[in-house]
């Protein structure tokens, strides 16, 4: 009975869990997609897999050692099972009563409610529910009981297999590419059962060799003289720019136009991470910038550009001047609007300050889309005809090619960036985020400061706008809205604020991986939003955590532990 | 060597300029410059009538109203956690989307327009009995587990719930614009003192200020308002006089939410539409709002909206029709936020906020 009612809550929060994916709709549009062809959806996939995760956490070791999991995560997946099969019978019920519940909740179709009946029906599928949920739960909970390299090789086998099957889309490509044999493996978007059996188990024996050799790999390295290290080192770094030099010839021409664009929000991120992640100014209207430059970069070389007038015929052809004579002047025109923006509001307090960025982002958007600079800069209508750069034999157009340019110009910025954040303005920067007060007590002059950022900051921001101009050959100022902001700031946050690998990995996360499913497509926001709130709550410093950044987030814990005395006090 | 390089002081770029006051004197003489010229050649050209001022001042009134009720929850939370709840608008947002789906039904069974006083009293319960359960989990889940963590940090969370809320919305109730019943009882005009008036408006302003009197003497005169001025004065010493802090914050959030649920009935009023997004620019206003009057302080938010509201109302007919600028309506945020911004730049206590420099 004890067992029953401590567990019953986890496993009604594992149950609206699930409900509430299915009436958002994220149920039914990725059951679309095969996890494992003829088996099992994306959508189904997500049932399980959240009754098999309110089963394991529900069965987590108890400081009392009190534990009994496998019976914790039977109770606890039971009812995550019995809340989802009532919810189900409710629907079922007003569905059989004539009510036309489509009206208000608009995802509560047929097709739903049978993918969570298993297409058994309303009784045997709420049955079923409550079994299945009952099964997963205790199988997880059982999964305690094992030893910890055993535990790790499964549960790193089932996360190796769900992500092989939701990167179908990409290895498919590079298999192709590289002409291996792909149909043991995979079959109409998703995983063979036979393919998913061979994943399972090789990878399952590989983490577990890899359990059971981990300490020895690791002593080895200790020993390793420096040289040797240095060496290895090396070996690695070429490898690794060997394979992003090949990687659009190896992935075909669509999933390089997706590297670009996960490229575009490299360079935004390493912008923005100047400005949040290095001087601890939130900047939510950092779409400004890169409006800024992919207008500045129409408006000086576009062929429909007002610069160009019939009367001045050598320009009607090329536009007014081309891509890398204007690359500078868009630099510096974004440096001057950074300053003119920052310069009135930097004094302010980090929260107005996000609002105001915010508020200046929002005025930008409005100025491109009006009719009163219509004129300048293509109003609704947008800036056209922007040439890709010159020259033309190398067709920078075609994304395999203007990969190399974004990459270049994002290797070029991660080093600047990375060698700014050690510097003097880096160390600078760090005090003044830490305390204003303390920095400008030290002599750091504050202002100054926080305008190189925002102006150091705007600069990068452009060149992402220059090569969307320039990748696109067209500007809309509805590319120009506040989710650009956020999407960016996402990227920063989920990587680690201050961190360039933590970019480059929250880009791919961020904005690689939602072009490879699409299905994610119209929840894309959604899931931002879940990133920022789950990111900040359990882990603020971010997947690739900045070493000094990392350290401030968790000063206060570590107060609490030094001295029992320290009282646990916010900055009020 | 070494002496040499010690007193070789390093110094960045345009050190010796005062490169902000410059911007900011530059800034402050355009928008002088902009805004007198563009009023005197607006009202030069006549364009519009004594009437047609009156009629955009009571819009302005009525807008801004609904922009002083949610300019509420922000300054109610602001005082008592320090933090800018960006999510608030999505809680407006979440009661006044559901309870479009009651009003459809009491529309369609007719009930809506046989006694549409009884009618309007459902919508607002639904809106606000909404709105505050949104924002009560929204603490729970979203900003509990922050309390203590860095500025910046709850601060990024809210914009994750607003996304998050507002996605959710999507998914539950979809992605198109729904036209909200209208109210045949409030239609058409009243004459008072002599000039007619929209009879929605009118009831927006009175509901609206009437709303507002109620929450003042709440805050001012009830044990939950006393509780929640102490701790928003000193959190600590709060708890150590007896005072149940996470109640009194759940409190706050609860009644910022459902002002901002009666705010969204008021606000359908006027605009007569619902969309998931609706919650997005109207909570930027009324932060504008509250910011204006002085985040903090309630009368501040009231006063704030009220001329937030007129302005943007008022403003790029009369800042921007004379100076030639086409659609010049088009322009309303940026009047808006560059009301934001000047305020924040200029007088960053607000009308009646208290002394900035203290708490920042």
């Amino acid at each position: 009975m004890n067992l029953v009612r401590a567990n019953f809550k986890t496993g009604l929060v594992g149950g609206s869990v699930i409900v509430y994916l299915a009436l958002v709709g994220i149920l039914e549009r990725f059951q679309d997609r095969n996890v494992i062809t003829g088996v099992v959806g994306l959508g189904t996939t997500l049932v399980l897999l959240t009754m098999f995760g309110t089963g394991y956490l529900v069965s987590r070791p108890k400081d009392d050692g009190t534990s009994q999991p496998f019976g914790e995560g039977l109770v606890a997946g039971a009812f995550a099972g019995a809340l989802t099969a009532a919810v189900v019978l409710i629907f079922e019920a007003m569905l059989g009563a004539g009510i036309q519940v489509r009206n208000m909740l608009v995802s509560v179709t047929p097709d739903l409610l049978d993918l969570l009946e298993f297409g058994l029906g309303p009784g045997l599928g709420s049955v079923a529910l409550v079994a299945v949920g009952a099964l997963l739960g205790g199988l997880a909970g059982a999964l305690r009981l094992l030893p910890e390299d055993v535990r790790g090789a499964i549960n790193y086998s089932l996360i190796v297999a769900l992500a092989l099957s939701l990167s179908e889309p990409l290895m498919d490509g590079i298999l192709r590419g590289l002409g291996i044999p792909r149909r043991w493996l995979y079959e109409s978007g998703g995983l063979t059962i036979v393919g998913t059996i061979i994943v399972v188990v090789v990878t399952a024996y590989l983490r577990w060799q890899w359990m059971r050799r981990r300490d020895q790999i690791a002593e080895t390295r200790a020993h390793m003289p420096e040289d040797r290290r240095i060496l290895y080192r090396r070996i690695t770094l070429v490898a690794l720019v060997a394979v992003l030099v090949a990687l659009p010839w190896v992935v075909g021409p669509f999933i390089s136009d997706v590297l670009g664009t996960v490229g575009l929000y490299v360079l935004l991120g390493l912008g923005l991470n100047i400005v949040v992640g290095y001087a601890g100014l939130l900047d939510l209207g950092y779409v400004a910038f890169f409006a800024v430059g992919a207008y500045a970069m129409g408006v000086l070389t576009s062929t429909a550009s007002f610069l160009v007038k019939p009367e001045n015929a050598p320009f009607a052809e090329h536009g007014f001047t081309n891509f890398w004579i204007a690359l500078p002047f868009v630099v510096l025109i974004a440096v001057v609007i950074g300053v003119l923006i920052g310069a009135p509001v930097l004094r302010l307090r980090g929260d107005y300050l996000a609002i105001v960025t915010l508020g200046f982002g929002e005025i930008i958007r409005t100025l491109v889309l009006s009719d009163w600079l219509a004129p300048y800069l293509g109003g609704a209508q947008g800036l056209i005809r922007v040439p890709p750069p010159p020259p033309a034999a190398l067709d920078l157009r075609d994304p395999q090619h203007i990969y190399y340019l974004i990459l270049v110009f994002g290797l070029l910025a991660a080093f600047v960036v990375s060698r700014l954040g050690d510097s003097r303005v880096g160390r600078a920067w760090a005090a003044m985020r830490e305390d204003e007060s303390v920095a400008e007590a030290i002599g750091i002059s504050v202002i100054r400061y926080k305008l190189l950022a925002f102006a150091m900051g705007a600069a990068v921001g452009s060149l992402g706008g220059v090569f969307f101009a320039a990748k696109i050959g067209s500007i809309f100022p509805n590319s120009f809205g506040l989710l650009v902001s956020i999407n960016v700031l996402s990227v920063i946050i989920l990587g680690g604020m201050g961190s360039i690998p933590g970019v480059v990995v929250g880009a791919l996360v961020l904005v690689g991986l939602p072009e490879l499913l699409r299905e994610f497509g119209e929840f894309r926001l959604l899931i931002y939003g879940a990133v920022l709130v789950l990111i900040m709550i359990l882990r603020p410093e971010g997947l690739i955590p900045n070493k000094r950044r990392q350290r401030e987030l968790h000063e206060q814990e570590e107060l609490v532990t030094v001295g029992e005395l320290v009282t646990e006090e916010g900055p009020a | 060597m070494t002496a040499k390089t010690e007193t070789r002081t390093r110094r960045l770029p345009f050190e010796r300029i005062p490169v902000r006051r410059i911007i900011l004197v530059a800034l402050s003489l355009a928008i002088i410059y902009g805004v007198v010229a563009g009023s005197a050649a607006t009202l030069q050209t006549g364009t519009f009538s004594g009437a047609d001022w009156r009629t955009l001042v009571v819009n302005g009134l009525a807008r801004g109203s609904v922009y002083a009720l949610i300019a509420i929850g922000y300054t109610l939370v602001y005082g008592v956690l320090f933090m800018i709840n960006f999510a608030h608008g999505e809680v407006f947002m979440s009661g006044t989307y559901t309870s479009f789906f009651v009003a459809t039904a009491l529309a369609e069974s007719g009930y809506l327009n046989e006694h549409p006083l009884i009618s309007i009293g459902i919508l607002f319960v639904v809106s606000m009995v909404v709105s505050t359960v949104v924002a009560i989990i929204l603490e729970r889940l979203a900003y509990r587990p922050l309390r203590g963590a860095p500025r910046l940090v709850p601060l990024i969370t809210a914009i994750g719930a607003s996304l998050f809320l507002q996605y959710t919305f999507r998914g539950l109730y979809g992605a198109n614009v729904r036209a909200y019943p209208e109210i045949a009882a409030i239609q058409g005009t009243w004459e008072i003192f002599g000039f007619d008036f929209l009879k929605k408006q009118v009831i927006v302003i009175v509901a609206a200020m009437i709303f507002w009197l109620i929450l003042y003497l709440v805050v001012a005169k009830t044990k939950t308002g006393r509780a929640m001025r102490a701790v928003g004065e000193d959190r600590e010493v709060a708890a150590l006089m007896g005072i149940d802090v996470d109640r009194t914050i759940v409190a706050t959030f609860a009644i910022g939410g459902a002002l901002a649920g009666a705010a969204g009935i008021l606000f359908v009023f006027v605009f007569n539409q619902v969309i998931f997004i609706m919650g997005f620019l109207p909570g930027l206003k009324a932060f504008t709002a509250a910011v204006l009057g002085g985040i903090g302080s309630i009368s501040g938010a009231a006063l704030g909206g009220l001329v937030l509201g007129v302005l943007e109302a008022i403003g790029p007919n009369l800042f921007l029709t004379g100076a030639n600028v086409p659609s010049p309506n088009q322009l309303q945020p940026v009047v808006a936020f560059g009301i934001l911004v000047l305020v924040l730049i200029f007088l960053p206590g607000g009308f009646l906020g208290s002394d900035e420099e203290e708490r920042a």
